[in-house]
């Protein structure tokens, strides 16, 4: 089956082994991205764990290797055999670097889609990717998501993300998981301008909760171009370690331009992700400005990050998004001008009896006051019970 | 010429063609003019003394030396590298025998990075693009029969250089050379792979501590090793335009020296081991402005801002290699004439040493026989062609000295806004010069899908018959032989020696000493350089590659 008109293909992009060589990666990266693709880069120095699991959550249909290294013979062979042994075989691989021709033919057999030599155009990798042959809808997945397999939630997903996922299935999904039950994840969300380091702090987040033994899944949004609809998804790479880890699951969205920095329809996603199994759920917005409110309500709390800013004044309003922040996080820390723009934010946001809000100064770079920042977290109570008072 | 589509069409004469409907720009996309006159000079009137000055002479626009070629020819000096080292001293003693005056040693990309031969992470990599090195006894194996005072040693890596280093003096110590006779260069620039090659291992910062301890030590010790080579070779690798080489190369120059500065090092003491590493690419012209620019501002950059006296702390010394991505691997042989060409560039820009790519590296390392040619090629330049019997032939040049007067100021407007983006360690943190070099190359591409810019044999001129060259095999046998002879040197060593070397190696490490000397010791007990490399982890931690997609 052809890829449906108006739906862009999703494409993991990554580089596997120690070679670092990424001016290819990165331009075919924009490139797909102008043509109308959505493209999840995924980082160099990935093991091939790491790739099929990106494109097993990531929901991708095709997987974009590049290696300069002469290894290829060692690790596609991997990745290929793993996207089998984990229930991939319909995502499409495609090789990008310098293959030698009996390798080439070697790798075509085991599976490999196409090979894109030193002199490959970005429009000779578009029309093969739109041209060739995708596979079909899998089947069951209600059923398959209840049993915890990934790739059904991974689908149910994508279908959420469209608008695509029935009512009824999504109740379905929710009686046979839970049973109405109460429910024990937690669910954040980070917002900020581009550039705040949203991407880096959920990154350490994660990895401090994974060392807690927490499993957590994050949504990452980015912008999508409202010219090609195309969309380069790159926070994916700030929070992912190199390795393969089951307890952590990301998902890349592209959110359209006026949707005040979010993508469509995260509600469902966060609670499909949550009834996954999932205890903290985390959701990045787009860089969002001060009127970009839309994010409130989404999740248990909303963390609005700022940072150290050069001018005197500081630059934002209390009204709109810090208004409805539930922590404000003055972050990169490590910067000059941390501390008095941190006395600015309480200053602005503590004034006698309004309500008090947390400013909390955090770096992700030292690794600075993440366990203040997750204690303060847990102390705001979960949306459900405050909407209930 | 009209647009290229088939041979035929260059039968035409020149002159009965008109002007080429698109404006010509250099690779770099910088437009050119149809005619250079003496009015092209006039912004250089009163300044020419200074900017442009007698070969010999600050600011050395027209060579480091008087007498140029003259007096001594370029270094011929081909990298080379893979597999076991002693597979690679077989290689170092045929490309001598083939008339080669330097050696350079490319290692392979575990070793690069820090890790073992056994390490999981390097599975598939051993020996592949260099030589496996893990222990001082594989430096030993690769410098075998080699007088290490005679020939001069380049030696390609720069996370874990510092270490080799000490193993390379380690064995020169064993053997009996005298480290003050010791002769070559260690690439030790750790900035270049922020902007552009990704090999790095901790953050940039003690990174860069690394780089100033290597220099420290040798100045005092090793005096005529050249302690760093700058390199913008990389950086124009990854697709920038020849300014942005050009500008960043020498800002990782600065960097380097207010780091020794503040270390308290005397600017002469160590300045005149400083050596640099560009690009040879295809526009000739560009290119050669590009070296001639590099000297006097490094010249002017050294006497001026850094108060340099020596007159070889002022000049500017470069190793050249021909653009490994302007090969093509369809119809490789015309690969020889790109080659032949960026090499020209190179020694009318006056390098002291130079590596020309052999015709079938964008398929496989090198054969044999596509080295010999890529030497053949300098030969023939050095002694054919004539061109090197007079100093700075383009000196005058109403065109090249435009050039390279524009290529100045170019550079200087980059170095201010790396200083607006709050100096190089900022810059890189915030991925100012990945996003900058990703534009370019970015460009690049767009151009010649578009055919905005030729490339023959790839978007023009193309043959539907491919013939295959004779390619080099790398042996399937290596990883193992390799890891193997280092596991059985894991179970011989003293356990003990070389676990309390590295607790020291830590200690010097997070007291800020220099980490030399501890590394000397650690290279005497065996300890492996992924080993070292962890206990340095320990203290500095690791830099996560930062993924700028934008
Ligand atoms: N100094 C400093 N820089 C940071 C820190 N966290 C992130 N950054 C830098 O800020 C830039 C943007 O980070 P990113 O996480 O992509 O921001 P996002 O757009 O908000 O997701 C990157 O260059 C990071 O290296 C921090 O804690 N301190
Ligand atoms: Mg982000």
């Amino acid at each position: 089956m052809m890829t449906p008109p108006g739906i862009a293909p999703r494409i993991v992009l990554s580089k596997i082994g120690l070679d670092g060589h990424d001016r290819g990666i990165r331009i075919v990266a924009r490139g797909l991205r102008d043509a109308g693709f959505h493209v999840i880069y995924a980082g160099i120095w990935q093991s091939p764990e790491a790739v099929v699991q990106a494109a097993l959550d990531e929901d991708a249909g095709w997987l974009g290797i590049s290696l300069l290294s002469g290894a290829h013979m060692t690790l596609v062979p991997r990745v290929l055999e793993l996207l089998r042994t984990r229930g991939l075989d319909n995502v499409g691989v495609i090789i990008g670097g310098i293959i030698p021709n009996d390798d080439a033919t070697k790798l075509t057999e085991l599976g490999v889609k196409g090979i894109f030599g030193p002199g490959t155009s970005v429009p000779q990798i578009v029309d093969f990717l739109r041209t060739s042959a995708k596979s079909a809808e899998p089947a069951d997945l209600v059923q398959r998501f209840v049993q915890k397999d990934r790739r059904a939630l991974s689908r149910l997903l994508t279908l959420a993300a469209r608008g695509e996922l029935p009512e009824a299935v999504l109740r379905e999904t929710r009686a046979s998981v839970n049973n109405g039950g109460p429910r024990t994840s937690r669910t954040v969300a980070l917002s900020g301008s581009g550039g705040v380091g949203k991407s880096s702090l959920i990154g350490r987040l994660v990895e401090f909760l994974r060392s807690l033994g927490q499993t957590v899944a994050v949504l990452c949004c980015d912008p999508e171009s409202p010219l090609t609809g195309g969309a380069l998804l790159g926070d994916r790479v700030r929070i992912s370690k190199p390795a393969e880890d089951m307890g952590l699951f990301i998902r890349s969205l592209p959110a359209r331009a006026g949707q005040q920095g979010i993508a469509e329809h995260l509600d469902v996603m966060m609670e499909l992700l949550q009834l996954f199994g999932f205890q903290t759920v985390i959701l990045e917005t787009v860089g969002a400005g001060q009127g970009d409110t839309a994010v409130y309500g989404l999740a248990d709390a909303l963390v609005v990050l700022l940072q150290p800013e050069t001018g005197d004044e500081l630059q934002w309003e209390k009204a709109g998004l810090l208004e409805v922040a539930d922590v404000v996080v003055v972050h990169k820390a490590d910067l000059p001008g941390a501390d008095a723009t941190f006395s600015q934010v309480h200053e602005l946001l503590n004034l006698p009896g309004s309500r008090a809000v947390p400013v909390l100064k955090v770096s992700a770079a030292k690794r600075a006051g993440l366990q203040e920042l997750w204690d303060t977290l847990q102390g705001v109570p979960q949306r459900s019970q405050r909407d209930a008072r | 010429m009209a647009a290229p589509g088939s041979a035929a069409q260059t039968t035409q004469p020149l002159a009965s063609v008109p002007d080429r409907a698109e404006p010509a720009t250099t690779v770099s996309g910088v437009p050119i003019d149809p005619l250079y006159t003496e009015c092209n000079l006039e912004p250089l009137d009163g300044r020419r003394e200074t900017q442009l000055g007698e070969p010999g002479c600050y600011p050395f626009t027209r060579g480091i030396h008087p007498t140029m070629y003259r007096g001594r020819l370029w270094t011929v000096r081909q990298f080379a590298g893979f597999g076991t080292p002693k597979q690679t001293n077989e290689r170092f003693h045929f490309l001598l025998k083939q008339g080669q005056t330097g050696l350079s040693t490319a290692f392979d990309l575990p070793t690069l990075m820090g890790l073992d031969s056994d390490s999981p992470r390097a599975l598939g990599e051993v020996g592949r693009l260099g030589v496996a090195v893990d222990t001082v006894d594989d430096i030993r194996e690769l410098f075998q029969g080699i007088d290490l005072e005679k020939i001069s040693v380049s030696m390609t890596i720069n996370s874990p250089a510092i270490v080799i280093m000490a193993f390379f003096l380690v064995h020169a110590e064993e053997s009996g050379f005298d480290w003050r006779k010791l002769r070559g260069t260690i690439q030790n620039d750790i900035l270049k792979e922020f902007h552009a090659q990704n090999e790095f291992v901790f953050p940039p910062e003690p990174s860069v501590r690394l780089v100033v301890d290597l220099i420290e030590f040798c100045t005092e010790h090793v005096p005529q090793w050249n302690t760093v080579s700058i390199s913008g070779y990389h950086i124009r690798e990854a697709g920038s335009t020849a300014v942005q080489e050009l500008a960043m190369t020498l800002a990782d120059g600065m960097h380097y020296v207010e780091q020794c500065l503040a270390r308290g090092l005397p600017v002469d003491s160590f300045a005149p081991r400083l050596s640099f590493f560009f690009n040879a690419h295809n526009d000739l012209f560009e290119e050669i402005a590009k070296y001639r620019a590099a000297r006097s501002l490094w010249a002017d950059l050294m006497r001026n801002r850094y108060g340099a006296r020596e007159e070889s702390s002022l000049k500017l010394r470069f190793h050249a290699q021909t653009a490994g991505c302007s090969l093509q691997d369809r119809q490789p042989e015309v690969n020889l004439m790109r080659v032949a060409y960026q090499a020209l560039a190179a020694v009318l820009g006056g390098c002291q040493s130079l590596h020309t790519n052999s015709m079938d590296e964008t398929l496989s390392l090198p054969s044999e026989h596509a080295v010999t040619l890529a030497v053949r090629t300098q030969q023939v330049l050095a002694y054919e062609t004539g061109v090197p019997n007079t100093v700075d032939p383009l000196g005058g040049s109403y065109f090249v000295e435009t050039l390279t007067e524009q290529m100045r100021r170019e550079a200087e407007a980059y170095f201010e806004k790396i200083q607006s983006r709050g100096g190089m360690i900022r810059a890189i943190e915030t991925g100012f010069f990945r996003r900058e070099i990703a534009e370019s190359a970015f460009a690049w591409q767009q151009a010649v899908d578009t055919r905005q810019k030729i490339v023959v044999g790839m978007n023009a001129f193309e043959e539907s018959e491919e013939k295959p060259c004779d390619l080099h095999e790398v042996d399937p046998t290596v990883e193992q032989e390799q890891v193997e002879k280092l596991q059985s040197l894991r179970e011989r060593r003293n356990a003990t020696d070389w676990q309390a070397v590295l607790d020291e190696l830590r200690r010097v490490a997070a007291e800020n000493r220099n980490v030399l000397p501890a590394l000397l010791q650690a290279a005497r007990a065996r300890a492996t350089v992924g080993e070292i490399m962890d206990a340095l982890a320990d203290v500095f931690g690791r830099y996560a590659p930062g993924g700028e997609s934008g």
